[in-house]
């Protein structure tokens, strides 16, 4: 008996449930019907031209060729660096450091040809990494760095922004539209106006800026000096998406309720605590899906390099670019984006599981 | 120091930093307006000037006359303006399926989306460019390029979109969901009636991203309009901006047709967001 | 529904059935090869072959974006008929582009250009992949007033000259209270213009062509060493600091701003700098530059020719196009109204070119002297090529390594690419 009246009620729930799990799939279809219509044969594509030897616009014959593509962007060796010894057998010193062999004699040469991506000091040691592929390690380097840098640049100012648009204060409609600036400017044109402003003599803003406030010479090479040219195209990037993460900051923070600061003034909250006790928590959702997408975005910048480095520095998705178009390896372009999606697929998942997104 | 005066020095500071931001913000855009309004001469000239000696509005005129920027300008509102908007509704549904309704599957649709974006877009040009083929091959559905170009770019905004909407429609309250239900209403009347109007500034939010992300578009632009110059976008046609000369890069004219379309879209986005935001973000969230 | 279906179809066949009537041809131009003329020239060509419809449409300005658009044609095997290729590219396409000899006329016509462009054009089984159609070679330009002023009656003739003029020229305009002031400017960014650069001082030393024409990798000689390390000790001090970042362009600006004594640039730069809001106008000139101490002076070959794809489905037509386009009289008129230099050494004696474009009496022997990038003997490895010789010519520029230890990487680098034997010279 007591099955008998409990039975008809689990059906309506269940019967519930699958009509809610139905509508879901419903809600679904159309994106999922886009995404893999148009996505999914060109993302399988990528997987399986990795495995093979395909050049891009060749007439020469393809063939599976298993992991060869990925040996070859991976294999790393690390190598001490022999001090440089005069003819007297003593270390050759200039400016007051010793010196050390180059790389070229001290990298493996067969049967693979390995050169130099980093050199560093280590407990009064040298080492040299080298790479098959120095530039497609280099690449992976300087993008996570660029990354991490400028996103959490941009996610600092971002917030400020946001906070001081959410307040009324006087000028704020015009913060208002200088924010939407740098965003609306097409990237391919923004990157240009930077690398005019960063232009080597005094003809460029910067220079011309420095030159006046008697800081350098006048003739900074900002794009070439390799210690300028990170900071150089992180400036360009914050200035460029920090806007972005303002504007879903400040949707963020619409979406939390007022009565809750109100009930915090009562408890005599200062600013700074209110800021850590509500905001923030309440913030961090909508942050994290910005901080998401901004750090794979990041992790896939490509005409910003394009544009201010060409072959100078790459990117890992300019290195896919001109590995394809330049060189025209198909299969090695595509196994440099498969690490590339590995990389941003793991990346995703630690901010997943560290800011329970997806919970 | 008492507490007035340490008011006052906070808004000292509050204003000095949000002066700092403003011309961070704004400057390289005043930066190409010079430039586009100084002749050759003062454009390559050392020390650079901060304020142009001499105006020439020759830059403009010639991005103004020339007639492919023109109707870039249009194809890429038309196509913006589409990729916004249908990824907006396609992207609501699937946002209210995945931050409300429990079904299983979720978590892993959820990350399948997500993995769509991980490929960087040089990856899968060339396959795309066969699907695209294959679709314009069906000569009697005769797609417009115009439409291949949005469905290509509802691809990369729609994971975006799914995902913040996703966060919002989480972040309601299940309370409103159980009233509705008790009233009767169906997932769909829930849906359109009560849910949707308290995310609609994260559905403004999301649509301007959209928006810009679609505008700012160049490598598949570039080469799926090449056979057909009147579907160019304005970042292709910037591109085609040539010199007389093939090496000669006509930077006035580029900073020029820089401002002239990013005037409009920011003019567009501020009667936008004034008119909806201002509005929606006042009384849409009772909580 | 179904009435509507058949309505399309059949305007659907009535469209094809007229298309059927015309050969359609398609060609793409970048806007600064001329498209204006180009389109001329295929209205007119169409007058004289009503049977030929030909579609000019406009290519992107940047070479590499062009570059990028002709490879998905050759992998997909469907795209315009006619290609406008740079000098170095017939090399790397060989595989996809026709021998033009089996066309008519071509054999005739490929007399009549200039013999070094043909021959670049030329694959080694003797297939012509490109008719030339228009020309480019580096140039010295230098200020006349300056070199006057300072008591100087000839440009340099040998790359030390140049230095201890650009020197005395700099050190006086500097006194005089121009800081800008910089003896020469060139191209040393890492990209494809400081490969021709490279070449230039290389080969004007007698240190050869990186990889000579019999495919042997000689790049690492004492010659190329000493002019490379010449030259790098010239940043930062005849040249400015930038000069690393420099492309064709920003070694323009320095120059049009009246802020060097030297330049080395293409012939673009001539008509620019004579405009009327440029700081130099009618006070420079050009010659053939500078050369070692022991060689002679080289100029790298630019320009473009015409080439057709294997996958047009009229090759003939198309053939015909493109041999009209490169014909003398075209080349006469888009020299005279554009400043196109010919790829026909006659016309360089032809009064009306040298009455619109004077400098053009001098670049006759500058362009018979030219000599090629290693394009088509590396084929198609070049662009790889190119890149290894640039990266390694901006190491030894930018101090971080010398240019004896830098060439012995680039050597090694270019053995692996092509897989040439190294000759020590």
């Amino acid at each position: 008996m007591a099955v008998s009246t409990k039975a008809p009620k689990a059906r309506q729930l269940s019967d519930l449930a699958r009509q809610e799990e139905r509508t879901a799939w419903w809600l679904l279809f159309p994106s999922l019907l886009l995404l893999f219509l148009i996505g999914i044969y060109p993302l399988a594509q990528v997987f399986y031209l990795s495995t093979t030897n395909k050049r891009f616009a060749s007439s020469q014959p393809t063939e599976f060729i298993g992991f060869a593509n990925y040996r070859d962007l991976l294999s790393m060796t690390v190598r001490e660096l022999p001090v440089q010894l005069d003819e007297a057998g003593q270390p050759v010193i200039e400016d007051g450091k010793k010196q050390y062999e180059s790389w070229v004699r001290v990298l493996p040469r067969e049967p693979l040809r390995y050169r130099a991506a980093f050199e560093f000091g280590f407990f009064g040691k040298r080492y040299v990494i080298g790479a098959v592929n120095a530039d497609f390690i280099k690449s992976v380097w300087d993008t996570i760095v660029f990354t991490v840098v400028a996103v959490a640049l941009e996610t600092l100012i971002g917030l400020i922004i946001a906070l001081a648009l959410s307040r009324k204060f006087f000028g704020r409609s015009v913060m208002r539209t200088a924010m939407l600036v740098p965003w609306a400017i097409i990237t391919v044109v923004s990157s240009l106006i930077w690398e005019w402003m960063f232009k080597s003599n005094r003809s460029g803003f910067f220079n011309a800026l420095f030159d006046r406030l008697g800081w350098g010479d006048g003739n900074t090479v900002f794009l070439v000096n390799p210690a300028l040219q990170m900071p150089s195209i992180i400036a360009i990037d914050v200035w460029k998406t920090a806007p972005f993460m303002a504007l879903l900051l400040l949707a963020g923070l619409a979406t939390i309720p007022r009565e809750l600061y109100e009930a915090a003034e009562v408890d005599g909250a200062n600013k700074i605590r209110k800021f850590f006790s509500i905001t923030l928590p309440l913030l961090l959702p909508t942050m994290a899906v910005a901080l998401v997408f901004r750090t794979l975005d990041s992790l896939r910048v490509f005409d910003l390099f394009q544009v201010v480095f060409g072959e100078r520095r790459y990117s890992m998705a300019t290195f896919a670019q001109f590995t394809l178009v330049s060189n025209k390896d198909m299969g090695l372009s595509a196994a440099a984006s498969v690490i590339i999606f590995i990389i941003l697929f793991i990346f995703a998942i630690i901010y997943m599981r560290s800011l329970k997104v997806d919970a | 120091m008492n507490k007035q005066t340490r008011k006052i020095i906070g808004e000292i500071f509050f204003y000095i930093l949000i002066a700092i931001i403003a011309i961070y913000l704004i400057f390289p855009f005043y930066w190409a307006l010079i430039s586009a309004l100084k002749t050759e001469g003062e454009l390559i000239a050392a020390p650079a000037t901060f304020f142009p000696k001499e105006i020439t509005f020759r830059n403009f005129q010639a991005v103004f006359t020339n007639t492919a920027f023109l109707r870039g300008i249009l194809n890429s509102f038309i196509v913006a303006g589409s990729t916004t908007l249908f990824s907006l509704m396609v992207g609501a549904f699937a946002g209210y399926a995945l931050g409300k309704l429990r079904f299983r599957g979720r978590t892993p649709t959820l990350y399948t989306i997500l993995a769509m974006t991980m490929f960087p877009a040089v990856a899968i040009l060339s396959g795309l460019f066969q699907v695209i083929k294959a679709i314009q091959d069906i000569a009697w559905l005769n797609v417009p390029t115009l439409v291949l170009l949005i469905l290509i770019y509802m691809v990369f905004t729609l994971p975006f979109t799914i995902w913040v909407l996703t966060s919002f429609f989480r972040g309601l309250p299940d309370s409103l969901l159980q009233a509705a239900q008790v009233d009767g209403a169906t997932f769909l009347q829930t849906f359109w009636y009560i849910l949707l109007p308290l995310t609609a500034p994260a559905l403004v939010t999301t649509g301007l991203l959209a928006f810009i992300g679609a505008w700012n578009e160049y490598l598949f632009a570039l080469t799926f309009t090449l056979q057909e110059p009147g579907s160019r976008t304005v970042p292709v046609a910037i591109s085609q901006l040539g010199g007389r000369f093939a090496m000669q890069e006509p930077t006035g004219e580029l900073m020029a047709a820089a401002l002239i379309i990013t005037v409009p879209l920011i003019t567009l986005v501020l009667i936008f967001q004034n008119r909806i935001v201002d509005g929606l973000t006042a009384g849409a969230v009772k909580g | 529904m179904n009435r509507f279906r058949l309505l399309v179809f059949i305007s659907f066949a009535l469209s094809s059935a007229l298309a059927q009537e015309t050969i359609q041809l398609s060609i793409m131009i970048g806007s600064s090869s001329g498209i204006d003329f180009v389109r001329d020239a295929a209205n007119e060509y169409m007058r004289l072959h009503p049977e030929v419809a030909i579609e000019v449409l406009e290519g992107p300005a940047r070479t590499d974006d062009l570059l990028a658009i002709y490879e998905d044609y050759f992998n997909s095997q469907e795209g315009v008929d006619i290609l406008t290729l740079d000098v170095i590219w017939p090399g790397d396409m060989g595989d996809f582009m026709l021998d033009l000899y089996q066309f008519e006329g071509f054999s005739e016509a490929a007399n009549e250009h200039f013999e070094a462009i043909i021959a670049n054009n030329t694959t080694l089984e003797g297939e012509l992949l490109a008719i030339p159609w228009f020309t480019d070679a580096g140039l010295l330009y230098y200020r006349t007033d300056l070199l006057e002023k300072y008591g100087f009656s000839d440009p340099p003739e040998t790359w030390q000259e140049l230095q201890s003029m650009a020197q005395v020229i700099q050190d006086g305009e500097r006194v005089a209270g121009n800081e800008e002031f910089w003896g020469f400017v060139f191209q040393g960014r890492e990209y494809e213009g400081l490969t021709v650069d490279a070449l230039e001082w290389i080969a004007s030393n007698e240190g050869g062509t990186f990889i000579s024409s019999e495919g042997e990798v000689t790049v690492a000689n004492p010659e190329a060493a000493e002019v490379l390390e010449l030259v790098a000790s010239w940043v930062d001090s005849i040249s400015p600091p930038g000069v690393v970042d420099f492309s064709e362009e920003e070694s323009r600006s320095v120059w049009q701003s009246g802020n060097a004594a030297f330049m080395r640039n293409w012939p673009y730069a001539y008509s620019l700098g004579n405009a009327d809001d440029s700081a130099i106008a009618g006070k420079f000139a050009v010659a053939p530059l500078p050369a070692g101490e022991e060689g002679a002076s080289v100029a790298g070959l630019g320009g473009w020719g015409l080439g057709i794809p294997n996958y047009s489905a009229h090759p003939e037509e198309a053939a015909a196009f493109a041999l009209y386009l490169s014909s003398k009289a075209q080349q006469k008129q888009r020299a005279i109204a554009g400043s196109f230099a010919p790829t026909y050494p006659e016309l360089y004696q032809d009064e009306e070119v040298l009455a619109a474009v004077p400098f053009f009496a001098d670049f006759r022997t500058i362009v018979e002297h030219a000599v090629p990038r290693p394009s088509a003997v590396t084929s198609p490895n070049y662009a790889a090529v190119s890149r290894a010789i640039y990266r390694a010519v901006h190491t030894i520029l930018i101090k971080e390594r010398d240019a004896a230890e830098g060439l012995e990487v680039l050597a090694a680098d270019l053995e692996a690419i092509t897989g040439f034997p190294r000759v020590q010279p």
